[in-house]
């Protein structure tokens, strides 16, 4: 009986545990670290410094008067979250009555998606044993239209989205108590999201790549 | 490493790499502050304590070795930054002996067992709560995936001591949310 009480506490604390950071703590912190005219740990050489204030300096002769004080440090550019984006579709997936083309035969799989996009999702791994491919649907991921693959580890559900994109940065998030892994290829993007360990979604990342 | 590439002035590549870091250490701060919540006594200070998780994280940027675990690194580092704090406010980290983690496995009515299954927020934070803080440290890491090893390696103490710090914990969870409700 304490097994069974364990196991559900644990599965308690994986859904009430983890409070997200409050919004305005990632914005502070992200134009602390990512914005551009701030990030104080980017040390410049003693000779740009010197060569800065010399020509502050000649400014500063030049001109009899100093301009009015702009703050002319562009505003953050949006930050493009692809990880929420992949838990919001994770979760319509798992919300779903079914999917689009439920089988474990990638290739039924992959022909399935022939014109219902604009693109041939990149893929080779087909599943094995340990993550069983369960099947695709078609997702709308940043207003575009995605490949979603789903596969099966356990009784765990983790979705792929496959997706057009220029640059999708590498990155490991949990929302809203999922894990999410991002990565990019030229010209895709792909977003893994579940309730797997993270051990689990890294072994089936790395199948994928 | 940076060598090469000639061409590419050797500050821009240094701030390619620290910037990249940074992206891929804030994909973290939802973790870091679900563990800083934890510790704190108000949200403040668990904004605090993530704050002085990154500026020593990003201050030290260089020392992060590529390849090993950025997840764990920054948990080590938050740890790190936690205690330093608890000893300016003199919080006692010691875990005192309570015997729960000798007792048997205790019993659960049916009840009772089933009311775990719709615990709240709340309640799950009050029993967080009453824990000792370093057992506190073994639930949450383990809550966040990782292994009795990596645990031990983020708390820099032997694997034996996290494994039987998570049976105290849990032994002392059960006991707290026995006599919820």
């Amino acid at each position: 009986m304490s097994d069974e009480a364990d196991r559900l506490i644990a599965a308690a604390l994986r859904d009430h545990a983890r409070p997200p950071a409050p919004p305005h703590l990632r914005r502070k912190l992200e134009r602390r670290y990512l914005d551009g005219q701030r990030r104080r740990w980017l040390v410049p050489s003693l000779s740009a410094l010197a060569g800065a204030a010399i020509a502050a300096l000649v400014l500063l002769i030049v001109r009899p008067a100093p301009p009015p004080v702009v703050d002319a440090r562009p505003a953050p550019a949006p930050v493009v979250d692809t990880a929420a984006e992949a838990v919001g579709d994770h979760l319509r997936v798992l919300g779903a009555r079914g999917l689009g083309v439920e089988t474990n035969n990638m290739h039924n799989v992959k022909p399935w998606f022939a014109g219902k996009l604009d693109f041939t999702p990149p893929l080779s791994f087909v599943g094995d044993d340990e993550f069983q491919l369960k099947g695709g649907d078609v997702a709308i991921f940043f207003g575009h239209k995605s490949a979603a693959f789903v596969y099966a580890r356990r009784l765990h559900v983790i979705s792929l989205f496959v997706f057009e994109s220029s640059g999708t940065p590498s990155s490991e998030r949990t929302i809203q108590g999922f894990h999410v892994l991002t990565w990019g290829t030229p010209g895709f993007g792909f977003a893994l999201v579940s309730d797997v360990n993270w051990d689990d979604l890294r072994a089936l990342q790395t199948r994928l790549q | 490493m940076f060598s090469a590439h000639p061409s590419r002035p050797r500050l821009t590549v240094v701030k390619d790499a620290e910037r990249s870091l940074a992206e891929r250490a804030l994909g973290h701060v939802d973790e870091l502050y679900g563990l800083a919540a934890h510790l704190c006594s108000s949200t403040s200070d668990a904004e605090d304590l993530v704050q002085d998780t990154y500026e020593r994280a990003l201050a030290g940027a260089s020392r992060f070795e590529q390849d090993t675990n950025l997840r764990a690194w920054l948990f080590r580092i938050l740890r790190n930054c936690f205690i330093d704090q608890a000893r300016r406010k003199k919080i006692v980290l010691e875990i005192p002996d309570d015997g729960l983690d000798t007792i048997a496995p205790d019993s659960w009515e049916a009840d009772k067992l089933e009311q775990l299954r719709y615990l709240g927020a709340s309640e799950v934070s009050a029993a967080i709560a009453a824990l000792p803080i370093e057992l506190r440290f073994v639930v949450l890491l383990d809550v966040e995936g990782f292994s009795e090893a990596e645990t031990a390696d983020i708390l820099r103490c032997p694997a034996g001591t996290v494994k039987s710090r998570l049976s105290r914990a849990k032994a002392r969870l059960r006991a707290v949310l026995k006599e919820t409700r």
